[in-house]
């Protein structure tokens, strides 16, 4: 088998460093994608009418397209259309952030559907306003019910976060091709950066087990 | 205190409330009673606008109910509310069950508000919970918590929607005894119920539905040794 570990170790540095500049645009993107995606959710369940519709006609754009394609959308047109050049960096927060937030909402949305109906009643009965009910009473109910599912959601992002490769951002898939070209050996970068990416992965999973359990307390 | 004019509620084209009017005045204890079905609760609900009238008037201390969508909230703080299934906030201890519509709704300052849930919480026999999530407590300490949480607004009325039909029977007592000394000290109040025996001892009028329609009203000795109407009889008979 021609397997050498050893020749990448120089690279070593180079690929960890993609660990940064992946983490740093999933974080913006799940950022965006969770404040856009809640904003979408309360206009789904809302009653104004084109709100809902609006809501609804961007989560069936989003989901019904490509990811990759709304990736080279955003990166190639932009610059086309206004002038103005945007770095991988943006696209990847706008194209991920997008497109996780109809994912997101549809999440949210399910998520407050399912807090009983008799939470909203007791607070509307106490006279409490929309605003205040929706983030102090439901929200934090629908937040404990769909944790597992937005932690999936999270996850998926992370890994298919790889994809910004296909515009040059030099994430950690983009650096294990760069250095697979430099030494003619695909295998051993692809496996190691596979290996950090699952690392990333598991500790995601361990921060979300440990919200879940602080969500539990009043079980 | 209240005032209900020709209220009618359609769910669709099935008529659950068919022209009720009928008025309370303030200190005054009404129950509502009648077979299930009958429209009891939707009546309730419709006092605090959970349910929204097909047509009719209501009017809380003079104040149209109905009106204005924009106000229904300030109205809803003076109208205390207590449900079948308590709808305690599950992810609050009791006491910021207690503070929470005091400190949001109305603007109360934390401390004033942790004090007067305090002695909320004393009257209801519960000063220990306070800590306690809703989870950890039983049916009828969640029904004493959930109205302590409705008088933290220092309502003028009281809407109880059976109270007691979701308790184990070992634990109706305890909540209508807070029910009882809640009328005794004064508050407007009006109760759905299975209870028969709250009914007769502590209300000052009974409002007996069936059907949505408002068939029988009386004082409880009245109503209950000569009802006048055939189905109040046939129903007396069934309960009692």
């Amino acid at each position: 088998m021609n397997l050498d570990f050893s020749q990448i170790v120089p690279y070593i540095p180079f690929m960890l460093e993609g660990i940064w500049v992946t983490l740093k645009f999933v974080f913006f993107a799940i950022i965006l994608g969770s404040i856009l995606g809640t904003l979408l959710a309360l206009f789904k369940i809302g009653s104004i009418k084109p709100l809902r519709w609006f809501a609804d006609a961007y989560t069936s754009i989003f989901r019904g397209t490509p990811l990759i394609l709304q990736l080279m959308i955003i990166y190639y047109s932009i610059p086309q259309l206004t002038g103005y050049d945007i770095s991988p960096f943006l696209s990847a927060i706008l194209a991920f952030g997008l497109n996780s937030s109809a994912y997101i909402s549809e999440i949210i949305r399910a998520g407050i559907q399912a807090v009983d109906k008799g939470q909203m009643e007791a607070a509307q009965a106490l006279g409490v306003p929309y605003r205040a009910m929706m983030k102090d009473i439901i929200l934090p109910q629908a937040l404990k019910n769909i944790l597992p599912a937005l932690m999936n959601e999270f996850i998926t992002l992370t890994k298919e976060s790889a994809i910004v490769s296909t515009i040059g951002y030099l994430d950690l898939m983009r650096r294990a091709q760069v250095v697979g070209a430099d030494l003619f050996r695909n295998f051993e970068p692809l496996l190691f950066v596979g290996l950090i990416y699952w690392c990333l992965v598991m500790g995601l999973t361990m921060i979300g087990r440990v919200f879940e359990r602080r969500l539990k307390q009043s079980d | 205190m209240i005032n209900v004019q020709n209220l009618y509620k359609k769910f669709g084209t099935n008529e659950v409330l068919s022209d009720i009017s009928t008025s309370v005045t303030k200190g005054e204890v009404v129950s509502i009673i009648g077979p299930s079905g009958s429209g009891k609760s939707t009546f309730l609900r419709c006092l605090n606008l959970l349910e929204v009238p097909t047509s009719g008037t209501i009017e809380i201390n003079g104040k149209n109910l109905t009106a204005s969508k924009k106000t229904i909230h300030k109205i809803r703080q003076q109208i205390g509310m207590v449900f079948q299934h308590f709808h305690l906030f599950p992810h609050l201890t009791v006491l910021e069950n207690l503070t929470y519509a005091p400190m949001k709704a109305k603007g109360i300052k934390k401390a004033e508000a942790e004090m007067k849930a305090r002695l909320l919480l004393e009257r209801v026999g519960l000063s220990e919970k306070e800590k306690a999530y809703p989870n950890s407590l039983s049916g009828g300490q969640k029904q004493r918590v959930a109205i302590a949480r409705a008088l933290a607004m220092e309502p003028e009325l009281m809407l109880f929607d059976e109270p007691t039909s979701a308790l184990d029977p070992e634990m109706v007592k305890e909540v209508l005894d807070v029910m009882k000394d809640l009328a005794k000290s004064g508050m407007t109040m009006v109760v759905v119920t299975h209870e028969m025996g709250f009914a007769r001892e502590v209300a000052d009028r009974v409002l007996f539905l069936d059907h949505g329609v408002l068939v029988e009203e009386g004082q409880p000795i009245e109503f209950f040794s000569h009802p006048k109407t055939e189905r109040a009889k046939d129903f007396l008979d069934k309960v009692l």
